[in-house]
């Protein structure tokens, strides 16, 4: 574990730092897919892995961001860079606001409340709410992207767009990990009741989490927007929900599990294109079999660090 | 005065049609290692979760430092200084001890919120400064040696040592413990003493529930004995021995607690 972090990040980012130059068209769609996935299982991760909320319903959020985007760049001009701050607040704010009323609840009920929040999301897009959202075909034709004067049309430009929402991503989460914030998230999933009564005011957190979450997973939607010119309510659907807690619950609450979920949950599927329809019944199996055989995740979470002069000697790390 | 007093008075906890604390009064005097004990199922538990907000009595008043700490929450009263352990160790099972011991500088922090996005140099400090905090409670309680182990991996009496740990990082004014003493070996019962004795000379109250009979006689200055949710009598330890309606409560049912 040691070893894969101190020579695993370094090639890692390396590698995806070049990877659009060594890749066509098709490839390159599938990478930012990959890294906007990415981006949306970690902020999930957030919400279900550090604080252990069975949160269903992240694709409301990602979508938020998408559609934020979306209509203020088609509807009021806004360039795509623009719309970031309320991309990320629109849905901070509302993740805030759909958080408190429900997170005391038990963890099977707070599920069943995610999901139909995603239900009426998708609906209220689909019914064309306010005459903005386009209805069932949603809103195409956005701009690409634009950064002072410049047109960064091409989908290298996109790439790394994403790549750097990833790099933020992390660097937030490795900043959360260290801090106050970061651990009472950690001791609330662990045990409520305990972390109460060392002092800590659960439902603050809660909320904050679900705040954060939801706002990380709205960056990802401007930059999902941005890759297809165009945001449409399927891509928002309960399902992907599905897909984005699957992934928390099978790679594990850690950074390498997470990336590894996503590769296996949608870039597998296009490697293995030809088997078409046979591939979710592989995942299927594969998530089955993951489930048993780890029931932690892939790769567990490994909690916060603790700084090197508390270690003495006759401390076993892993 | 003293400020630093703990005064219950007649509090009462039902549940359903069972009354576990039946008006129950005593008061706590700072500086003070003062113990509850009872036989099984008196209520003990009970009380101390009405003191430290887990329930909230349906009578009665629990007073601290002159303020009425009843119906706060868990996390306001450990706010004022009271800090408790469980019967049952709850610790955060898959976190390392020294995690498990920076939890109670939770409160003491002063970090924000939003610190978790993005760090200041005051925050960075803070930070620092409660890990240091977290070194000297590893260095008092003797669990050095385990900073980075994951506490779920260690044997029972070391456990009981981190939750004190933990517990204590609070600085605490009141610290609760709920049968300190459960499931330790004799070694381990007298090490245990001697922390009990060593936090009080910091000037921590020690409010205790406690099983065996002869650790209460050596460690508390001050007890009140419960049954049935009502107090049987109080009194100092040598008081305690000799009351009739002790020995016939809970020394009598209780035929081979000595050794
Ligand atoms: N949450 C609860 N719901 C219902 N009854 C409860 C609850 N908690 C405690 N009781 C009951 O209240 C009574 C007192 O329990 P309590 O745990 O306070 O006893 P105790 O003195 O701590 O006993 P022990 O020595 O076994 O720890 C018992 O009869 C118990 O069954
Ligand atoms: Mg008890």
């Amino acid at each position: 574990m040691k070893e894969m972090q101190k020579f695993g990040y370094p090639i890692f980012f390396a590698v995806m730092a070049v990877l659009p130059h060594l890749l066509d068209d098709r490839w390159q769609a599938v990478a930012i897919t990959f890294l906007i996935f990415t981006v949306v299982a970690l902020s999930q991760d957030i919400i279900l892995g550090k604080c252990g909320m069975f949160n269903m319903g992240q694709a409301l959020f990602f979508g938020m961001g998408a559609y934020t985007t979306a209509i203020l760049n088609n509807e009021f001009g806004w360039s795509i860079i623009a719309t970031i701050p309320l991309a990320i607040l629109i849905p901070a704010i509302f993740g805030a606001l759909l958080a408190g009323p429900i997170v005391h609840l038990r963890g099977d009920y707070l599920l069943v409340v995610t999901i139909g929040f995603n239900i009426v999301f998708v609906q209220v897009l689909q019914n064309n709410l306010g005459g903005v959202t386009g209805g069932p075909n949603g809103i195409f034709g956005l701009d690409s992207l634009s950064f002072l004067g410049f047109d960064l049309m091409s989908q290298v430009a996109v790439y790394y767009f994403a790549f750097i929402v990833l790099l933020l991503t992390l660097w937030l989460m490795r900043n959360l990990a260290g801090s106050k914030t970061g651990r009472a998230m950690h001791y609330l999933r662990e045990d409520q009741l305990a972390a109460e009564s060392i002092g800590i005011n659960t439902r603050i957190y809660k909320i904050f989490a679900f705040s954060i979450g939801a706002g990380i997973a709205g960056l990802a939607g401007t930059v999902f927007a941005t890759q297809y010119s165009a945001v449409s309510p399927e891509a928002f659907e309960f399902i992907q929900s599905v897909l984005f807690f699957s992934i928390v619950l099978i790679g594990g609450s850690s950074v390498p599990g997470i990336l590894l979920g996503v590769f296996v949950m949608f870039v597998l599927p296009e490697i293995f294109r030809e088997f078409a329809t046979w591939r979710y019944l592989i995942f299927g199996f594969a998530m089955i079999a993951a489930m048993i055989l780890r029931p932690r995740g892939i790769v567990p979470a490994t909690f916060g660090k603790i700084p090197k002069f508390l270690i003495k000697g006759g401390s076993h790390v892993e | 005065m003293s400020n630093n007093q703990l005064i219950l008075t007649d509090v009462t906890k039902r549940f359903g049609g069972l009354t576990a604390v039946d008006a129950l009064s005593f008061k706590v005097e700072s500086g003070q290692i003062y113990g509850i004990i009872g036989p099984n199922g008196a209520g003990k538990t009970t009380v101390f979760n009405c003191i430290t907000g887990i329930y909230k009595s349906e009578e009665g008043s629990v007073n601290w430092r002159g303020e009425e700490i009843r119906g706060m929450t868990p996390y306001q009263i450990v706010d004022r200084g009271i800090v408790r352990t469980f019967q049952t160790i709850r610790l955060f099972s898959q976190m390392s001890v020294a995690e498990n011991i920076m939890s109670g500088r939770h409160i003491r922090s002063s970090q924000k919120l939003w610190h978790g996005i993005f760090y200041t140099p005051g925050s960075k400090r803070d930070e620092l400064d409660n890990w240091h905090k977290v070194e000297e409670q590893l260095d008092f309680f003797n669990l050095g040696e385990f900073a980075a182990t994951p506490v779920g991996s260690l044997p029972y009496g070391i456990q009981r040592r981190i939750e004190m740990a933990r517990a204590m990082a609070v600085d605490p004014t009141l610290l609760i413990l709920d049968e300190p003493a459960a499931g330790l070996n004799d070694n381990e019962t007298l090490g245990l003493l001697e922390t009990i004795f060593k936090i009080r000379d910091k000037g921590v109250t020690v409010l205790l529930i406690e099983h065996d009979m002869d650790m209460v006689m050596e460690v508390t200055d001050y007890l009140t004995v419960i049954n049935f949710g009502k107090k049987i009598a109080e009194g100092t330890p040598a008081e305690i021995q000799k009351d009739p309606a002790v020995i016939e409560a809970y020394l009598g049912s209780e035929d081979d607690d000595d050794e």
